[in-house]
């Protein structure tokens, strides 16, 4: 395709641009990988490395499904401010882990017969169903009610977590606190890891098929049915694939606030591109961003006199105030 | 009016056929709705607020399923279309333009390739060059890099109308599409509304607020008044000042011009 010469609209996305970016991107998360593994290393065995690498690979893994998710759900409810936390799907994995705790009671956490990450993703899918009920009028989802929905559930799960707490001992509220603060386990058993593997990469693949019609229902549902989306459908499907990444991603790391948030933003700035393009690189930066995180974290611990640093607590004290940047520029300029 | 369509393409694209429609069972807001819209034709619906012009294009669209009577495109119920047949069809201009997110022009444009492509969407050869000749024709291929942001409102709307015809449809339906421009902008689309019926052989049926705009470009004018009809024909035949009063409740003088459709004014 190289007769561009009398067409004064050049090529916009092409399949070869699209591998390319791919292939880039994926040879950079690599590179950065490799970087993270040896970072900081004094005695290069082989058991520390497989451990540093498995948490590498956990990290990388969460930030791909969340920053996705949180595309994504930002092009389903034509709102800049969602991510995958705003639907209540880190208290709905909360509220699983402590269920887990107050009946088989887990404990220590991460040594139970019963893995917890089970429980979170439980937990999370059920509340992403409850969400969607709640939402749903007559089959069909509607932004501002996804979104009113999600804060109303969280709220009851805040609640439900409250109540279990008087019913748990207190080691398992300090061992449940720890997970809450979001840290990468490196005990993360190997099945637990390669089921929330799928469910990410399967979760992303889905939502870039889909990505084309996301620039459409940019323009507003009549519009985008006009073009022959059925927008409800997208929304559900989009819904139902964000639950499943979000909610491994939570089984995996416990629940990681703003990265859903901050580097699709990150993605926009960036480069101004279209869903397609979009879905594909926020995937990649919220790996590399996650694996630097977590990796900062690892380098740091022993110099504030900590065992570990968790990942949740350095993410969410640089998404604060980055949350609130993007809301105060938001009220000056009505798109971003 | 002044350019002839030729005969064979001045064919019945939509018909309304006795269109009853009401949200609730015992409100209707269209009663025993009849029209006929024409490809190569630019017709518009005038009428006051609550008239229920809004919700006759809304039932034209299929998104609103009549009570009793039909809406025919092609001769099939609009609803009984899949959503990708129709979008092949017809496509809808919304009162105001919007893109919620920082997507470039050319690919906004582009989404009209849609149901046409497969699944990534990805434009070949020829999808470019439908959506340049529909930026030519609106005269948006100055910004095809920029965002819906970044332009003005009148840019922002032709926008929307070059996605419109880059869908290349037989019938293009448009909710108001001026009601936020100025002077300029208004000529304008008003001018390539006309272009698409009159050049571009579409059926073209737009909602409109502004009398002498639509008696000026449109072929035929619709008016309505509490969910029916009032009159509908070509603009020298419905613009009386009796007509126009019934339809608005309200005084109305036509003022002539010479060579130009008259002006009318509330009294």
């Amino acid at each position: 395709m190289n007769e561009q010469t009398n067409n004064p609209l050049p090529p916009s996305l092409t399949p070869l641009k699209l591998v390319v970016i791919f292939a880039c991107l994926l040879g950079a998360t690599l590179a950065v990988m490799g970087v993270c593994v040896l970072f900081g290393q004094t005695s290069l065995t082989w058991l520390v490395l497989e451990l540093r690498l498995g948490r590498l690979i956990a990290a990388a893994l969460v930030g791909a499904g969340l920053s996705v998710g949180g595309m994504a759900l930002q092009a389903i409810l034509r709102n800049p401010l969602a991510e995958p936390y705003l639907l209540g799907i880190s208290s709905g994995a909360g509220v699983g882990v402590l269920i887990g705790m107050a009946t088989v009671g887990m404990f220590p956490l991460w040594m139970a017969s019963v893995p917890a990450p089970m429980f979170a993703f439980v937990g999370a899918m059920v509340t992403c169903v409850l969400v969607y009920l709640i939402a749903q009028q007559r089959g069909r989802l509607n932004a501002q009610s996804l979104i009113l929905s999600g804060v109303i559930v969280n709220v009851f799960n805040g609640a439900i977590m409250l109540a279990i707490n008087l019913y748990i001992s207190r080691y398992q509220i300090v061992e449940f606190s720890q997970w809450m603060m979001g840290e990468i386990n490196e005990l993360t058993p190997r099945t637990t890891l390669g089921i929330c593997a799928a469910c990410i990469l399967v979760g992303w693949a889905w939502l870039f098929i889909r990505s084309a019609a996301y620039n459409a229902l940019g323009l507003g549902d009549d519009v985008a049915r006009s073009m022959g989306i059925s927008v409800g459908r997208l929304r559900i499907e989009t819904f139902v694939f964000v639950s499943l990444m979000a909610g491994a991603a939570v089984a995996l790391a416990g629940p990681i606030g703003f990265v859903g948030l901050i580097i699709p933003h990150i993605a926009r700035l960036l480069l101004r591109a279209d869903f397609r393009v979009l879905i594909i690189t926020s995937g990649f930066i919220g790996a590399i961003f996650l694996m630097i995180v977590e990796t900062a974290c690892y380098a740091l611990a022993p110099l504030v006199n900590v065992a570990s640093i968790p990942v949740g607590i350095v993410t969410a004290l640089c998404g604060g105030p980055f949350f609130l940047m993007l809301l105060r520029r938001g009220l000056r300029r009505e798109t971003i | 009016m002044t350019s002839q369509p030729e005969p064979q393409t001045s064919r019945e694209i939509l018909s309304v056929n006795d269109l009853t429609f009401g949200y609730r069972p015992e409100v209707s807001v269209l009663r025993g709705v009849n029209l006929s819209a024409d490809v190569g034709k630019l017709m518009c619906i005038l009428g006051p607020n609550g008239s229920g012009k809004t919700t006759l294009l809304r039932c034209m669209l299929g998104r609103l399923h009549p009570t009793k009577g039909s809406v025919l495109l092609e001769q099939k119920p609009v609803h009984k279309f899949s959503a990708r047949a129709l979008a092949n069809l017809m496509a809808y201009v919304p009162q105001q333009p919007a893109s919620a997110f920082s997507i470039p022009v050319r690919e906004i444009v582009l989404t009209a390739r849609l149901p046409h492509l497969g699944v990534l969407g990805l434009a070949g050869q020829k999808d470019l060059e439908i959506a340049a000749a529909a930026m030519q024709m609106t005269d948006t291929l100055d910004f095809a890099t920029r965002t819906i942001g970044e332009l003005s409102g009148g840019e922002a709307q032709r926008v929307m109308i070059a996605r419109a015809i880059a869908q290349q449809p037989s019938i293009c339906l448009l909710d108001e599409p001026t009601s936020h421009l100025d002077i300029r902008n208004q000529m304008l689309i008003y001018g390539m509304m006309q272009r698409l019926g009159h050049d571009w052989n579409m059926g073209v049926i737009c909602v409109s607020h502004d009398i002498n705009l639509a008696s000026r470009f449109a072929d035929t004018l619709v008016l309505m008044r509490n969910g029916s009809v009032i009159a509908a024909g070509a603009p020298s035949e419905v613009i009386t000042e009796d007509i126009l009063r019934e339809t608005y409740n309200v005084d109305i003088e036509l003022i002539p011009v010479e060579g130009s459709s008259p002006i009318a004014r509330a009294k």
